[in-house]
């Protein structure tokens, strides 16, 4: 059987759901690794293993099955807004609350007047239709102000970034949504009078649906926020706790989707509430979900890039798609530096902020697939397959503009925890260096007078040829201090204990820590990749430890200064 | 620690050569043939090792040559002494060494190791004592002076 009659056989057959979330998942996965390699960010892994077995390559994932996973991906979706709002402090707000509104208002308004005016004047020159320019100006204007939150949120997390653009971008890709409902209930009220159409009973009745669906979804998240602080509060296991933060956010995605108000920005208000209520007790609650995220969000992208359409678009689609992308782009560059200029933010903020605001996705598509809804024919289709194709453009870019910001401000590697430090050095690099090494004829006398001074615990000892021969350890010597005599003539080879088995050189710093704890050692020698197994010098758990809390801290400091 | 734990009147003897081979080979077989788990030969061995690497003379004629070794089942000391002296015994000082005390230890028992170590220098600092035990006519007085003197 040839490889495309075995696809073909495949496309027809209706794929089982946990199949696909397998594939999915195992998939992205691997392609995630690829492009990690080639030193990509991995969410751009996914979205590209999304488009190869999705509707646009090999079809493995048809409609169906994404249509199968729809209420996966809120769940998703309401993952990442709730992950969001936890990295959201009132004390940040306090402190850069207006810087956060000003640049959310220039960089949203800032893609909106590019690309509507853009927008609206090539259409108008290709279609020669004032009313369907001005219209498609005005809509595509209004969805391009929105931020993918998830891809953008994504890369911060692969490069452990901190610092003060992080903070920024967290606050605005969280918030631009709301900006781009509003200006979208503006623009598509417009539109419908333009257009001749009554889109959903006038002008005040859109307005007031939007506010409706903002608010809405704020009281809906806060309040379930005070309720899951009030739980958290009695709950005493990490399992139950875990259970309930789940529970409470699937609740709140379905009753989203029920009172028809904004998922990402509602469970993102839960996330918000319950980081700053209790801050301490909730901080496992988001670790914990944290742990548990990533085969969501592999799914969630590969699923995304699925879904996208990328063939069989007209001409003139593929050239208004093309202004979109530059003049999104460019209203959001400029329109964040102006912001950051006016309010007076950080320098990174003002130069690199812009990168960070590319990404377009869930909202994007969620308003186009509206348009298309509200207006159909030509203008709502083209909305929706300038989307999908401008989706697919800057997802691909919008990732690598991300960590090229992050990178440049200085941010990367600023936020990490003791598990990513170790994990990132190898036992060799923490060796104490500082520590004496005696050979075994070292006289008494003269290890008492090294120890003296230094601050070691353990000591190593060495035979002529540089191997390790046993150890030191100062609460051992204890008993030869009974008798001054001893310090004459007894030697290091007397004093030492057998040592424990050496790890080498480049094994991972956490592998060795785990080693040491599982055999209860404050030690382990670490000895050279080469065949003579020479003695390089003594991983001591106390010294790491101390070496680890300094970086980290050395870290903080630089992401806050 | 008392150091009747570890000394038993058999394993007190007169040394018979007057060299400091003879003498560690003598006091070695007096061990090896109490220790059925280590031969004479790996014994011999060890002792030696650690002579080599600075001699156990520690002035005023006594010497406390030590082993720890794996298989060795307990720790233990044998004690020989020369009237007439070993000469070619190197020591601190110039003096020939009279009184050879062999430790052996496990390899587990670090802590006894060294506080035997400690315990037999700080009994036979004193020179009337060292004095007896080369004095003494028989080997039960020789264990009996060194096990008395803990009071």
């Amino acid at each position: 059987m040839s490889a495309a009659s075995l696809l073909a056989i495949i496309n027809h057959t209706h794929l089982p759901a946990l199949l696909v979330v397998g594939l999915a998942i195992f998939f992205g996965t691997i392609g995630a690794n690829i492009f990690q390699k080639l030193r990509i960010p991995q969410v751009v892994g996914y979205i590209v293993i999304g488009i190869i077995i999705g509707r646009s390559g090999l079809n493995l994932i048809d409609e169906e099955a994404i249509r199968s996973l729809l209420h996966f991906n809120f769940f998703a979706l309401g993952v990442i807004g709730f992950m969001i709002g936890g990295e959201l402090h009132l004390d940040l707000f306090k402190k850069y609350g207006r810087h956060f509104f000003v640049i959310l208002f220039s960089e949203g308004m800032g893609a909106f007047f590019l690309v509507g005016s853009l927008v609206f004047g090539l259409a108008w020159l290709l279609l020669h239709d004032f009313n369907v320019a001005l219209s498609l100006g005005l809509l595509l204007g209004a969805i391009s102000s929105a931020t993918a939150p998830a891809a953008t949120v994504d890369v911060l997390w692969e490069y452990k970034t901190r610092g003060i653009l992080t903070t920024t971008v967290f606050a605005i890709v969280a918030l631009d949504d709301g900006l781009a409902l509003v200006l979208y209930g503006i623009a598509s009220t417009i539109a419908g009078v333009l257009l001749g159409q009554t889109a959903g009973g006038g002008f005040f009745a859109i307005i007031g649906y939007t506010v409706y669906e903002l608010l809405g979804a704020v009281v809906l998240g806060a309040g379930s926020g005070f309720l899951l602080s009030w739980i958290l509060h009695r709950s005493y296991s990490r399992e139950k706790s875990l259970t309930f933060v789940i529970g409470s956010l699937a609740l709140i995605i379905g009753l989203t989707l029920i009172l028809k108000v904004d998922l990402i920005l509602s469970t993102m208000a839960l996330g918000v509430t319950l980081t700053n209520l209790s801050p301490r007790r909730t901080n496992i609650a988001f670790q914990m979900v944290e742990s548990i995220a990533p085969p969501i969000y592999v799914l969630f992208f590969v699923v995304v890039g699925a879904g996208l359409h990328i063939a069989g678009m007209a001409d003139w689609i593929w050239y208004i798609a093309i202004a979109y992308v530059v003049a999104r782009t460019l209203g959001k560059m400029i329109g964040a530096y102006l912001g950051a200029r006016w309010t007076g933010a950080a320098p990174t903020v003002r130069k690199y902020l812009g990168f960070c605001l590319f990404s377009q996705a869930g909202v994007a598509v969620g308003l186009a697939i509206l348009a298309g809804d509200t207006f159909g024919g030509n203008i709502g289709n083209s909305i929706i397959m300038i989307i999908t194709a401008t989706t697919f453009l800057v997802q691909i870019i919008g990732p690598p503009s991300v960590k090229y910001a992050v990178k440049r401000a200085g941010e990367i590697g600023l936020n990490i925890t003791e598990e990513d430090l170790m994990h990132s050095y190898k036992a060799g690099e923490m060796i104490s260096r500082e520590t004496p090494i005696f050979t075994i004829r070292t006289p008494l006398a003269q290890i008492l007078q090294t120890i003296a001074d230094t601050d070691a615990m353990v000591y190593p000892v060495v035979d002529p040829q540089g191997r390790l021969a046993g150890l030191i350890s100062i609460l051992e010597l204890r008993q030869s201090l009974a008798e001054a005599q001893l310090a004459q003539w007894v030697v290091a080879y007397d004093l030492m204990q057998p040592p424990p088995e050496g790890i080498k050189e480049n094994t991972p710093l956490d592998k060795a820590v785990v080693s040491m704890k599982q055999q209860n050692l404050e030690c382990l020698p670490v000895l050279a990749e080469a065949d003579d197994c020479r003695f390089l010098g003594l991983l001591e758990l106390r010294k790491v430890n101390r070496q680890l809390s300094q970086e980290i801290l050395r870290r903080r400091q630089a992401s806050e200064s | 620690m008392k150091l009747v734990d570890y000394l038993t009147v058999d394993r007190v003897v007169k040394l018979e050569g007057a060299t400091k081979t003879q003498a560690l080979g003598q006091l070695i077989d007096v061990l090896s043939s109490r220790e059925v788990k280590v031969s004479r030969g790996e014994l011999e061995k060890a002792v030696w090792h650690r002579e080599s690497l600075m001699s156990t003379g520690i002035g005023n004629g006594l010497a406390i040559p030590h082993v720890r070794m794996a298989g060795l089942v307990t720790s233990s000391m044998t004690v020989g002494v020369s009237r007439g002296g070993i000469a070619d015994y190197e020591s601190l000082d110039p003096a020939a060494i009279k009184i050879i005390v062999l430790i052996a230890a496990p390899q587990g028992q670090h802590e006894i190791y060294l506080k035997l170590l400690a315990k037999v220098t700080q009994v036979l600092k004193h020179q009337q004592r060292r004095e007896a035990i080369i004095a003494a006519e028989s080997e039960q007085q020789i264990y009996e002076i060194l096990t008395g003197a803990e009071g």
